[in-house]
């Protein structure tokens, strides 16, 4: 789901730039907010590195397999550092492995990093209803992991078949939109149940995890 | 793993360009890059591409091995405009048509994909990772964004030395990964927590070392990059081609055809 250089007219990119510029501003005056901001950074950052080095674990969907987004996951643990640790992880995968770009780093940070702040959202509600609850986390955790990829799919889907430079009709444009979207069902439903199973294992591991 | 920076003790001109001066030029040639719409441009914009990697010194090997598989990508994503983009048939087998529109579209979503790609590969190959990420912190990163950043970039290897070493061991104890069901995700799924785990316990202990040499403390080291005449010239002629690729798709546009 990353969208490569060159495919996107420059408003687009700009577009996603200054959506992500002003994502990145909101995450950082939240983080500013906090007693001692720097406290976190270290936290945040190797936690950054943890989740791309864990997108690179391949899961088996006979007879292929797909790395996961995890950017549901990611908004649940590190809160208002989702956002910039989602503009670095694909500011790394840009530059190290050519995955997106950067002329699209803006757009892409936007596809994946505002349904990552959602599920935090999302997730955060848990807190209302009993954060000590296995059963409530684990349901948050599924709908923050359903509710990061889902959104980042339509999100990208709708980008790249209403701005790639075809000219094709509007009821072609509308089928092809779903066509992409749902083809990511079984993926949404997959990161769904692993965000829970995670979420679950790091409740029972590691509770302070989950409570930034 | 071949990092991007594994040429970057190369002797060319662009590896002696100052890195702000070569973030700000590459960059701004990027972004001109992707405002070009007139096929009129791309043998311009290929050009100029092949020259830089020319001045650059880096062996071409490299360069194809970055392009593959995003290529792939653009590919799957690109090949069908030439059957279902425009009106314009150039060639009809069957069912089957070559739309003249389509094939313009798919020329230039290659071309612009070569020269952006290539420009970013010369723009983070042609000095230390480190030097450029110092480099966006002094053109103004927020603090909190460079510091994630290098601290990312400094326990991405470790963190997945650790993730290489945790997959052997679930290897060695006969964990295959060739089906999907409950069992294999539960594991998998822990394997993600334990790095979790690991590197949150991990980022406690860097902290406190961290506040020990005086983190959150002392001012930032200022002048940490030193530019000559010769950089400033550099960077004015990359501006000047940038701006004549914006203006030169301006003028056509209006021209029109």
């Amino acid at each position: 789901m990353h969208v490569p250089d060159g495919v996107l007219p420059i408003a687009v990119s700009a577009a996603g730039y200054a959506t992500a510029g002003a994502a990145t501003w909101y995450s950082l005056r939240k983080i500013n907010q906090k007693e001692n901001p720097q406290e976190d950074v270290p936290k945040a950052s190797l936690l950054t590195a943890a989740f791309f080095v864990a997108s690179w674990i391949h899961i088996p969907i006979p007879p292929t397999s797909a790395h996961l987004v995890l950017n549901g996951l990611l908004g649940a643990v590190l809160g208002y550092y989702a956002f910039p640790a989602i503009l670095i992880g694909l500011f790394f995968q840009a530059v190290m492995f050519q995955h997106g770009g950067l002329a699209t780093l803006g757009v892409n940070a936007t596809i994946m990093g505002l349904p990552a702040l959602l599920a935090y959202f999302i997730f955060r509600l848990r807190n209302i209803v009993g954060r000590d609850s296995r059963m409530w986390t684990g349901l948050f955790g599924s709908l923050a992991g359903a509710s990061g990829i889902g959104v980042s799919v339509v999100i990208f889907s709708v980008l790249l078949i209403t701005f790639i430079p075809a000219h094709i009709d509007a009821e072609v444009e509308r089928a092809s939109i779903w066509a992409l979207s749902l083809s990511h069902v079984p993926l949404i439903i997959i990161e769904s149940v692993f965000t829970a199973l995670v979420v679950l294992f790091l409740h029972r591991v590691k509770p302070e995890l989950l409570n930034g | 793993m071949d990092w991007i920076d594994q040429y970057a003790d190369v002797d060319s001109a662009l590896h002696r360009w100052e890195p702000r001066h070569k973030l700000v030029g590459l960059m701004s040639l990027i972004f001109a890059f992707s405002f070009v719409q007139d096929l009129r441009l791309l043998p311009a914009m290929l050009a100029v591409t092949f020259i830089l990697y020319l001045v650059s010194k880096l062996p071409l090997s490299y360069l194809l091995t970055r392009l593959r598989a995003p290529g792939f990508f653009l590919l799957l994503v690109a090949v069908w405009l030439p059957f279902v983009s425009g009106s314009t048939i150039l060639l009809r087998i069957g069912p089957i048509a070559l739309r003249q529109e389509g094939w313009r579209e798919l020329l230039l979503l290659v071309a612009k994909f070569i020269s952006i790609l290539t420009t970013g590969t010369l723009l983070f190959g042609t000095a230390s990772f480190l030097s450029m990420i110092k480099a966006t912190r002094a053109l103004g990163l927020p603090p909190i964004l460079a510091d994630m950043t290098l601290l990312s970039y400094r326990y991405l290897h470790e963190i997945g030395g650790d993730l290489k070493t945790m997959v052997t061991a679930m290897g060695m104890r006969g964990f295959r990964r060739r089906r999907l069901n409950g069992r294999t995700l539960g594991v998998l799924a822990s394997l993600v927590g334990s790095i979790l785990v690991r590197s949150y316990e991990q980022s406690e202990r860097v902290y406190k070392a961290m506040v020990l040499r005086g983190y959150g403390r002392s001012s930032r080291s200022r002048g940490e990059f030193q530019s000559c005449p010769r950089d400033t010239a550099a960077l004015g002629g990359v501006l000047l081609t940038a701006i004549g690729f914006v203006v030169g798709e301006v003028i056509l546009r209006k021209l029109g055809g």
